[in-house]
């Protein structure tokens, strides 16, 4: 059960949020809707990495699954969001199972490279199939509800659905089946000999988090009007490992602060700089030198010490 | 004679003041400046803040100074797409220019789209942003396939080229392009076959499997789209087989550039016609002297790049969309941009009115030896330009 002040806490940061489009800016408006959408695939992620101790180089592929499916619902097939936007979540967790049931029969950097063979097969799916998602010209002109086509009415959207699917993966998370992963995590073998199927926890693990790449996928093809190829890419899996390790694989919140903190940070290097890449192998070299729990790794340590003294 | 002196004084400064106080008209600016891109995004750049010095030295436009926001595409879509809504929404940008792949350009124009603020397309070739996926804001200052494709099916008659190999790199770019030729190759050539069709990976660099192949077929002619840095490894692997010995090579893709001459030298092969948007050694308009002696300048060379020239246009037609319509308000500025006719220093051009196409040509040519040269050179380059 939570505890009643992690309650209060985030109630009050989703009532916080909710006040973003009083302010009267349109770009805090939609900086905070991308922020919010990586946050909730970099928190995905982590049920893989953080919680199960399984590193994956390939999530884009089901975030990228989600944004085309749902687009392509939306748009070609001309459903409504209320079922399209549950049929992309389905499918980018069923494509999860599929992959997952694969994967992990591996372990450690056998699995990280079978994953990201995968997400390269979604990639070059993407890439091939120009009748259905238009090659490398990408995906555009998604047609969208009239309801959430106005930024502030798609941010309150974003809001509601990211809430949600942050809720359900705290109590994930925080479920038996949670604690079992991080039995996994901490020693898998022992975990084994007290009668957990590892491989079978693994696999589920490894769907929830597809399914929740693919509703942040879903929620990010709707934000740009548009899917591409390079969501799929291997690049894009990098951006939100980085983001989960920057933030703290150790915690909850750690990749939601990792996500929000990488995507402002490029956000404005970018209005200064092209060159990103170089901070980003900064902030890299600072994770694996420094950080290596992370912000919120860093920030237990700093109380700690204020704990002492 | 005092009283009047006086006013003469305080009208210059009430004007001065007026100007001062005048916000500047913000252009938005994308291109590739860092990776593989930015050997093309970096030139376009150039020609951009060229002309954005220009028209200031001149007072900016409508009196207004104008103010260049610049930023990375990075040739990738969705992050093209958050910069530019910054751009709009953040910085207030009155107009947006750029784009280089054909992804990034449809990105921005679903973008400009959205937040009703006219794009022009400098580079982004692809037929769809003017055809299928074509609205209100979106404008292109660029060619397109379809006049590539078309002029090449000309080439490709009157070189009465018989059996034809068709070589196209598999993307959209390729693909496109294919099509264009493809529809217009029985108007010029009714008689030509394709006799066999190839599409290398976009980025490759190993052509062996390739070569061969169409060395085997027997075509007379080669109708390619490798552009850039595949065309020199195709070169660099075909040549020293004789490869260019019999076989006309009919290029799109801007291989008739001074970079891609510049950068194979002696090893440019014979037989080859290509393309380029611009020269820095061939004029059509009297106006081109003056530019590429400022672009020369700028650049600290003479042998200019030719996508400057694009960047450039996409200034000049922006100033003079904003001067017709007397104002930045986008939907005027767009109803401005249809039919509107400016100089440039490739010769007059003129944006149709109903597909937002500019009538841009290329310099199309053979590339010669020259004897006083290190590189070959486009003789006699020929400016077609679509009617």
């Amino acid at each position: 059960m939570p505890q009643r002040r992690h309650l209060i806490a985030s109630a009050i940061i989703v009532l916080l949020l909710a006040l973003v489009p009083l302010a009267g800016s349109r770009y805090a408006v939609d900086l905070t809707t991308e922020v919010m959408i990586y946050a909730l695939f970099a928190l995905s992620l982590n049920v893989l990495i953080g919680f199960t101790g399984n590193i994956s180089f390939g999530h884009a592929a089901y975030f990228a699954i989600g944004g085309y499916a749902c687009a392509i619902l939306l748009t070609t097939y001309g459903w409504p969001l209320a079922l399209a936007l549950p049929a992309a979540v389905v499918l980018a967790g069923l494509v999860a199972a599929v992959v997952g049931y694969f994967c992990v029969r591996l372990t450690q950097i056998y699995f990280a490279m079978l994953t990201l063979a995968f997400a390269m097969l979604v990639w070059g799916v993407a890439f091939k199939w120009k009748e259905v998602t238009g090659g490398d010209d990408g995906f555009t002109g998604i047609k969208m509800p009239a309801m959430i086509a106005h930024h502030v009415g798609y941010f309150y959207f974003t809001l509601i659905v990211v809430a949600a699917g942050i809720a359900a993966l705290w109590v994930i998370c925080h479920s038996a089946f949670g604690l079992t992963l991080v039995a996994i995590r901490e020693n898998s073998q022992r975990a084994g000999f007290i009668g957990v199927d590892t491989r079978h926890m693994r696999w589920a693990a490894f769907t929830v988090a597809g399914t929740f790449g693919g509703l942040a996928g879903a929620l990010f093809g709707m934000y740009h009007r548009g899917m591409y190829i390079e969501n799929a890419f291997w690049t894009e899996s990098a951006q939100v490992l980085i983001m989960v390790l920057l933030g703290g694989i150790y915690s909850f919140i750690g990749p939601i602060i990792g996500a929000a903190v990488l995507h402002l940070l490029q956000t404005f290097t970018n209005q200064y700089t092209p060159y990103w890449p170089t901070v980003l192998g900064l902030i890299l070299l600072v994770i694996v030198m420094v950080l290596p729990d992370g912000l919120i790794g860093l920030a237990r340590r700093v109380k700690a010490r204020r704990g002492r003294s | 004679m005092k009283y009047s002196a006086l006013l003469v004084a305080a009208g210059v400064l009430s004007a001065g003041t007026a100007f001062a106080q005048q916000a500047p008209i913000k252009i938005g600016a994308m291109y590739p400046l860092t990776g593989g891109g930015a050997v093309y995004g970096v030139p376009a750049m150039a020609g951009h803040q060229l002309a954005v010095e220009e028209l200031n030295a001149k007072g900016g436009i409508m009196g207004r100074k104008i103010e260049s926001i610049e930023r990375d595409d990075k040739m990738n879509p969705s992050a093209a797409s958050s910069t530019m809504k910054e751009l709009i929404t953040k910085d207030k940008a009155d107009i947006i220019v750029g784009g280089l792949s054909s992804a990034v350009g449809l990105a921005m124009s679903e973008v400009s789209k959205q937040e009703k603020v006219v794009y022009i397309s400098t580079i982004p070739k692809t037929i769809q942003m003017t055809t299928d996926k074509l609205h209100k804001y979106v404008f292109r200052t660029a060619s397109n396939t379809d006049l590539e494709g078309d002029t090449m099916a000309m080439l490709a008659g009157k070189n009465k080229l018989g059996k034809i190999c068709h070589l196209q790199l598999d993307y959209a770019y390729g693909n496109d392009l294919e099509a264009g030729i493809l529809k217009a190759l029985p108007k010029y050539a009714p008689d030509a076959k394709v006799v066999l069709t190839l599409k290398p990976k976009l980025g490759a660099t190993d052509f062996n499997p390739f070569i061969p192949q169409v060395m085997a077929a027997g075509c007379d002619g080669v109708l390619s789209g490798l552009w850039g840095p595949h065309f020199v490894s195709w070169v660099k692997q075909a040549a020293p087989l004789g490869f260019f010995n019999k076989i006309k090579w009919i290029s799109g893709g801007e291989i008739g550039s001074h970079e891609i001459a510049g950068e194979l030298k002696a090893e440019y092969p014979d037989n080859v016609i290509s393309n380029t948007y611009e020269l820095w050694y061939t004029a059509n308009d009297p106006s081109h002297a003056a530019f590429q002696a400022k672009l020369a300048k700028k650049l600290g060379t003479q042998e200019t790049p030719q996508w400057a020239v694009l960047g450039y246009i996409g200034v000049m037609y922006t100033a003079a969309a904003m001067e017709k319509a007397k104002s930045t308000d986008p939907d005027k500025v767009a109803e401005a941009l249809e039919g509107l006719t400016i100089g440039t220093p490739v010769g007059k051009l003129t944006i149709d009115a109903k597909t937002h196409q500019a009538n841009i040509g290329q310099f199309w040519g053979p590339m010669v030896k020259k004897p006083d040269r290190a590189y070959r050179m486009m003789e006699p380059a020929e400016y077609i330009q679509p009617k």
